[in-house]
């Protein structure tokens, strides 16, 4: 039956990518990009768009885009599926470290997480900013909304949820034809 | 909450909480923490220590130190370690639900408006600008995180490689922060391997 099939598919992926996500909920936007666009047709790259944006106006976590994306898919029960599968490597994490933490050997996985896995999670990050930049890019004010937006969130940390809301602002009064 | 587990604390400074109170908390946190990063640690901090007293300031400092150890967002880790310290499996599950469930139920909700007006052409004005905003926040990312990486060679190497591999080939990300992983793991090991050669009792050859 594909209904269950299509479950199975979400769960085993968000899985992948909840399991994956270190260096913050950020990490998991390539991989879900990569899951959900490019190796599964279940989302066009604007439709992904919309799923991290909406993840930024909404409060808690970067990886609520999953809900997002598995209600795309399936509906509510894609949804359930999605987000259950995409947070439970966190809690089965937190559970062992808690209760079998060895303190010998924590700095280390630190460690060896910000030496090794930190660089690639930049790399891939920039690499999808690029590969959704690259295409949607038709106008200068768009490139000016990308530069606007990046400078506000590094230097005057301002919200991001309200830098969201200010480029679908930017979206609509650009291309207003009344 | 006695679930007979390990590792549960029963009296925290603040007296352990009730489940409605537990639950309660994190929806309301689940609820108000915009913004992510700092000011939610601000938020978790002033309402789990200061003002409950459920676990004090070292196990608030030990479980984030876990926390950056595990997947997934910092934040979403704290809270989930802090549960199953104040109740086990249970707790951590039950409290974590409650933290998420206003972002599921709003982002639902959202995602239902969106896909009935998708084809609206001030909604694909509005995408548009949407894709911008994502792609600057995403740069902005790209930047404090690699503010944040240590300034040692090896790590712009392996950045290096992973960006110029992720463009030369279609590649699953997710392999790539596997070889990551490993390439962090090696350094370690050679870390660890040079540090016993050295075999000093003065610790100023920095080990990894």
């Amino acid at each position: 039956m594909t209904g269950m099939g299509i479950l199975y598919q979400l769960a085993h992926s968000f899985l992948k990518v909840g399991l994956l996500g270190f260096g913050g909920g950020f990490a998991m936007i390539p991989l879900m990009h990569n899951m959900a666009v490019q190796q599964n047709p279940w989302l066009t790259p604007a439709q992904f768009a919309a799923a991290i944006a909406l993840g930024q106006v909404t409060p808690g976590p970067v990886a609520i885009s999953a809900t997002f994306i598995g209600y795309k898919v399936a509906g509510l029960p894609g949804a359930l599926v999605a987000t259950v599968a995409v947070f439970i490597p966190s809690l089965l994490a937190m559970y062992l470290l808690e209760r079998f933490y060895l303190k010998v050997r924590g700095n280390q996985i630190t460690q060896a997480i910000m030496h090794g896995v930190l660089p690639v999670v930049v790399a891939i990050i920039l690499h999808v900013a690029i590969s959704m930049g690259q295409p949607a890019m038709h106008s200068w004010w768009q490139a000016l909304t990308v530069v606007a937006v990046a400078a506000l969130a590094i230097k005057q940390r301002v919200n991001y949820g309200l830098l969201i809301a200010g480029s679908i602002a930017m979206g609509v009064l650009m291309t207003w034809r009344p | 909450m006695n679930t007979g587990e390990g590792e549960i604390d029963l009296n925290p400074p603040g007296g352990a909480p009730g489940w409605w109170d537990l639950c309660r908390t994190y929806l309301k946190i689940g609820a108000i923490g915009f913004g992510g990063g700092y000011a939610v640690m601000d938020l978790i901090h002033s309402e789990l220590v200061e003002r409950y007293g459920w676990l004090t300031e070292q196990r608030f400092q030990n479980t984030v130190a876990l926390s950056e150890m595990a997947p997934g967002a910092l934040t979403v880790n704290l809270l989930a370690g802090i549960a199953y310290r104040l109740g086990g499996v249970k707790a951590m599950v039950l409290a974590t639900t409650a933290l998420i469930l206003p972002s599921f139920v709003l982002i639902i909700f959202l995602a239902g408006l969106f896909f009935a007006w998708q084809n609206n052409p001030v909604v694909k004005g509005a995408l548009q600008g949407l894709t911008a905003g994502v792609v600057g926040l995403l740069l902005a990312v790209v930047w404090d995180l690699a503010k944040k990486a240590p300034r040692h060679w090896c790590c712009f190497v392996v950045g290096v490689v992973a960006l110029v591999l992720g463009f030369a080939f279609p590649l699953n990300p997710i392999w790539l922060v596997l070889m990551g992983g490993l390439a962090g793991a090696l350094k370690v090991a050679v870390g660890n391997f040079s540090h016993k050669r050295t075999n000093s009792t003065s610790d100023e050859h920095e080990a990894g």
